[in-house]
């Protein structure tokens, strides 16, 4: 009974939502009226090349050859890409997969930043609002909360660069490092670095707000919970009571909820990095966008599924150690 | 093992000394009272029971003794820890850092919910560790007195410890708890309700092990219920709680036999248990009063029928009914007189006959019926093949017209695996079941087109009320909705107001009136007996001939019991219907099957080990298990033999997904032989009683069981 196993299960469906995408780009390109290539070599032939050098090209670019069957040219699209050829930039000429190597380290950069203190600051200041629950700071901070969730985080990124840039010139209004600064392991390169990505990371962090009132919520509860209760009464110190049991238990399940804002925050990089002209991933893709480079549209679209894909599945596979009543099964009396 | 006069505290040697000691939460409504100026005295060595309804506050009480009422409540009085020796101590006004030592070091406390008394995330073993520490206990010593501890309990020491607590079974779990509590040897153990959440076997067992527990500790204990016969079984004195203060207390024995309050003496009347006779149980009418709002002068009034002018006027002191014993009531010398516990005389019993012979077609026919679950495997292995529960294996069982027959067991015993695979709504996954002869789970191909039934008049004619009232009914429709869903279903002749008033009419039949009232309303405005109602009413519009009651009153309170039975039967009489009860209790399920004249069935590890009229199974049991169900339930008397060796060898249920071998209850059978393990014993009349049938070589005389040796530790008998 090998399809029992629900971690075999749950492979099984990483694998087919990754399939299902690539299936679908290979559609959007192949099949769509007005698809891609057909945009491209008119693209190029306005451009002023000649027709058959134009579907050449076209051909090397999206690695799609017009005369061959469907099946073929779906089962070589997925061996190419599997094998990481996205095929090559229109507007560059380069393989998708290099630029994407060099835009994602920078994107990764912002974002685990911004999760990490989004995580911190949401889980703190959730369990000091459970704390004093219906106080004034409770009060305060509920407000606050619900104020940054409902702020969207581009807004707050413009407000960001006309106060802290461009009046006040605190920091830097665009760019990912320092010019002139030699990359590698330096100090004034990784400063500068640093430097760069305080803005759009303090943009990303009104998801913190959310991520708050849920840890408050569930603080509340377990704060509710008889175990805490005969906790106080056999007189463990408040620090473990504090530690142990409330934030073990409240923060659980604000765990699947951090790897799936992974997703969410690779959307946001889009227009983040747009807003503050940081030329990672999603800048990238921007860019694509506007100019119509499907070949790059197609492989930063399928990294971005895929690194969400993956991130689920890591959550899916470690709640367990984290949480001993997870893990599929119950063997209870043993 | 403590001798049997125990429960007579000699010395006066109170270990905690309560002087009006009150609890108050400040509510928008008014300051609400829920321990009301009680004075007692807690004597060393010996077990109080304080017994009293929901909501008379015993729990609150329990917290008072250890200060630890949950905010916002405020506790006043005076509660004094060991008030003749050196050094006693003022528990109220103790500050923190002392209050946090004196709690579990001298005053222990088991609560309820041992399911959510520990930490989800970490071992048994961390939560030991974590006390000792805290007391600055030394580790080590400490961790072997535990591992001692739970062996006393039963447990496999290093099993238990290393396991997180979801990994225990609800029996091991609280025992693991009191285990716990044990831990920093206290001289006080607080238990509120410790044992309201388990099987009746495993509450009487660890009944049983309190008992030692409490000679080789030296501990006392105060051990609050709601259950009268429960407590009967072990405490010395007995506290009788109504309306936030103590009505009665007094010695066990006397308690039970000769009660001097009338609200115990109803109390008792009230309780279903399996000697008295069934028409002497009534219930309390009324309702406990709200803690806001208490009656002036004493507070059972509205409910007593020896109320007079001065009960209304003046709330009553403690009376001395005898040396040991009192009674707040004006009028206890003659409430005996009044409310007599025996029945007056014992009339001809009129008991309805079984209403079918073995002629008659079955309504409801079971099959060598199968349910087996797969459960999947924990752990890393990727192919490891599924682990199986037989959930039931292998029961015939026929129910006929105006049948009714109560399935008793354990919980995961199978009991409604079965009552569900019976009426249609688990597929079983061997034999079969037949509704007059046609296989409900089939395509109705096995009967002739003229005598077929469609799955329709199928699932119509087969019903359920489900345990939990609050949870079967849409908390989004009126009782109106609700209750003419069915008939829309099924009588669309009939307009609005027909069914109306067919609605009204049965709501009244009931007794919930005025029914206008009652049909806009929503269920969470309704109690959870009004509640049962309705979801049974609504069972009932669909005129159906066989209902499965899955425990329809375990949710309710002890008081409203016996009246949620008595409508049961008395809807059954009155519609025709035939019921399938599943029930855990004993004394419940004695009472249906002797009002109605039915059959009880017990059920153990998916099986049916034994079946027949109550009095066999009640008075004669054949089957061991039977028997030890029958000891496990508790008794209105006082017993002496409450402390011998429980009839069962070990107290935990085996894991059900590796079920013994032979006779599934051969591992807790203190009659097994060695046959026991490798066969599994045929089906056999238990008695000359109609439907009596027993599933144990001991009902075979001729068998080579008597020949064989007994297996471990079993007696040879």
């Amino acid at each position: 009974m090998v399809f029992n196993n629900w971690r075999i299960r749950r492979v099984g469906q990483a694998v087919f939502t990754v399939w299902a995408v690539l299936t679908l780009s290979f559609a959007l390109v192949r099949l769509m009226p007005g698809n891609p290539m057909g945009a491209m070599l008119v693209q190029l032939e306005q451009s002023g090349m000649n027709p058959a050098r134009a579907r050449e090209l076209v051909e090397a670019r999206l690695s799609v050859r017009p005369d061959e069957p469907i099946p073929i040219a779906y089962v070589n699209y997925l061996t190419s890409t599997v094998q990481g050829d996205l095929g090559q930039s229109i507007a560059s000429g380069e393989p998708v997969a290099n630029e994407i190597a060099q835009a994602l380290p920078w994107t990764l950069f912002v974002m685990s930043w911004s999760l990490c203190i989004t995580f911190i600051l949401g889980v703190v200041v959730g369990a000091l609002m459970a704390y004093w629950e219906g106080g004034r700071l409770d009060v305060g901070l509920t407000s606050w909360a619900i104020l940054m969730g409902s702020i969207p985080f581009y807004v707050l990124a413009f407000l960001l660069l006309i106060f802290l840039s461009y009046r006040f010139g605190w920091f830097p209004a665009g760019g990912k490092y320092v010019a002139g600064t030699e990359p590698g392991f330096n100090l004034p390169f990784i400063s500068g670095v640093v430097y760069h990505a305080i803005l759009p990371v303090i943009s990303m962090l009104v998801a913190s707000g959310v991520a708050s009132l849920g840890m408050r919520g569930n603080s509340i509860r377990v704060l509710g919970s008889d175990y805490l209760r005969v906790a106080r009464l056999r007189g463990l110190s408040d620090l473990t009571i504090s530690s142990q049991y409330v934030a073990r238990n409240a923060i659980l399940p604000m765990y699947t909820t951090l790897l799936i804002s992974i997703g969410e925050m690779f959307g946001g990089s889009v227009v983040l990095e747009q807003v503050f002209q940081y030329k990672g991933l999603g800048y990238y893709l921007y860019r694509a966008v506007n100019i119509r480079d499907y070949p790059r549209m197609m492989g930063g679209f399928m990294v971005i599924t895929i690194a969400v894909v993956i991130a689920l599945f890591i959550a899916d596979m470690t709640y367990s150690m984290i949480d001993p009543r997870a893990g599929g099964s119950s063997n209870e009396s043993y | 093992m403590t001798t049997t006069q125990s429960h007579r505290v000699q010395t006066h040697e109170p270990i905690l000394e309560l002087n009006d000691v009150s609890v108050t939460f400040s509510m928008d409504r008014g300051d609400s009272r829920v321990v009301d100026e009680v004075t007692l005295d807690i004597e060393r060595n010996e077990v109080l029971g304080i017994v009293g309804e929901s909501g008379s506050g015993k729990s609150m009480l329990a917290s008072a003794l250890l200060d630890a009422v949950v905010e916002p409540g405020t506790v006043s009085g005076e509660i004094t820890f060991n008030p003749q020796d050196e050094p006693s101590v003022s528990v109220l006004a103790l500050s923190k850092g002392d209050r946090q030592r004196f709690r579990w070091e001298q005053i222990a406390m088991v609560f309820q919910g041992a399911m959510s008394s520990f930490n989800p995330v970490r071992t048994i073993r961390t939560h030991f560790v974590e006390t000792l520490s805290a007391h600055d206990e030394d580790i080590e010593t400490g961790m072997e007195r535990a591992a001692g501890i739970l062996e006393d309990l039963y447990l496999d020491p290093e099993r238990v410890l290393d396991s997180y607590p979801h990994e225990l079974s609800g029996g091991m779990k609280q025992r693991a708890l009191i285990a716990l509590s044990l831990v920093l040897e206290p001289e006080v153990l607080v238990m509120d309700e410790p044992t309201a959440a388990l099987d009746l076997l495993m509450q009487r067992s660890i009944i049983g092990l309190l008992e030692e527990i409490k000679t080789q500790y030296d501990l006392t204990i105060v051990f609050i219920t709601h259950d009268l016969p429960l407590v009967a079984d072990i405490a010395d004195r007995v506290a009788v709680l109504y309306a936030f203060e103590i009505a009665e207390l007094g010695p066990t024995e006397e308690i039970l036999s000769e009660p001097a309050h009338p609200y115990t003496r109803l109390l008792l009347k009230s309780t279903p248990n399996l000697q008295a006779p069934i028409e002497s149980m009534q219930p309390v009418d009324g309702a406990a009063p709200d803690p806001v709002n208490v009656p002036d002068g004493c507070s059972f009034h509205p409910r007593c029928p020896l109320a007079d002018e001065t009960c209304r006027a003046s709330d009553p002191d403690p009376a001395a009914v005898s040396a040991r014993h009192t009674a707040d009531c004006h009028h206890y010398e003659a409430a005996p007189g009044a409310i007599p516990i025996e029945p007056p005389e014992m009339d001809e019993i009129q008991r309805t006959p079984s209403h079918h012979d073995a002629a008659d077609e079955p309504l409801l026919s079971l099959d060598e019926l199968e349910v087996h679950f797969e459960t999947e495997q924990k752990g890393l292995g990727l192919f490891s093949d599924p682990e199986t529960v037989n959930a039931v294996d292998g029961v015939s069982l026929d129910i006929y017209e105006n049948d009714v027959v109560v399935l008793v067991g354990e919980s995961g015993c199978g009991k409604t695996t079965l009552g569900k695979a019976a009426i249609g709504l688990q597929e079983p996954t061997g034999g079969a079941v037949q509704y007059r002869g046609q296989d409900i789970y089939g395509d109705g191909s096995d009967v002739d087109a003229t005598d077929r039934f469609t799955a329709d008049e199928i699932r119509r004619a087969l019903q359920i009320v489900h345990q939990d009232p609050g949870s079967s009914l849409n908390p989004h429709h009126r009782i109106s909705a609700i209750l003419e869903a069915p008939l829309k279903q099924w009588y669309d002749d009939l307009d609005g107001n027909d069914r109306q008033s067919r609605i009204l009419g049965l709501l009244e039949h009931v007794g919930m009136t005025p029914a206008d009232d009652y049909i806009d309303r929503y269920p969470h405005q309704l109690s959870g007996g009004e509640q049962q109602r309705v979801a049974l009413i609504r069972a009932m519009l669909l005129n159906p001939e066989l209902i499965l009651a899955d425990e329809p009153i375990s949710a309710l309170d002890v008081s409203l019991r016996v009246e949620m039975m008595d409508l049961l039967i008395q809807l059954q009489e009155t519609f025709n219907t035939s019921y399938l009860f599943v029930s855990h209790d004993l004394s419940n399920a004695r009472y249906i099957a002797e009002k109605t004249g039915g059959r009880i069935g017990v059920v153990y590890l998916g099986e049916l080990v034994e079946i027949g009229p109550p009095e066999q199974i009640i008075h004669d049991p054949q089957h061991p298990y039977t028997r030890a169900l029958r000891w496990a339930t508790p008794q209105l008397t006082y017993r002496d033999d409450r402390a011998q060796t429980p009839p069962i060898r070990t107290i935990d249920i085996p894991d059900p997904t590796d079920p013994p071998s032979g006779c599934r209850y051969h591992t807790r059978c203190p009659q097994a032989r060695a046959v026991c393990a490798e066969s599994v014993p045929e089906t056999k009349p238990g008695s000359d009683a109609v439907g009596h049938d027993v599933a144990c070589y001991r009902v075979q005389d001729d068998h080579d069981y008597w020949e064989d040796d007994p297996i471990d530790d079993a007696d040879l008998d």
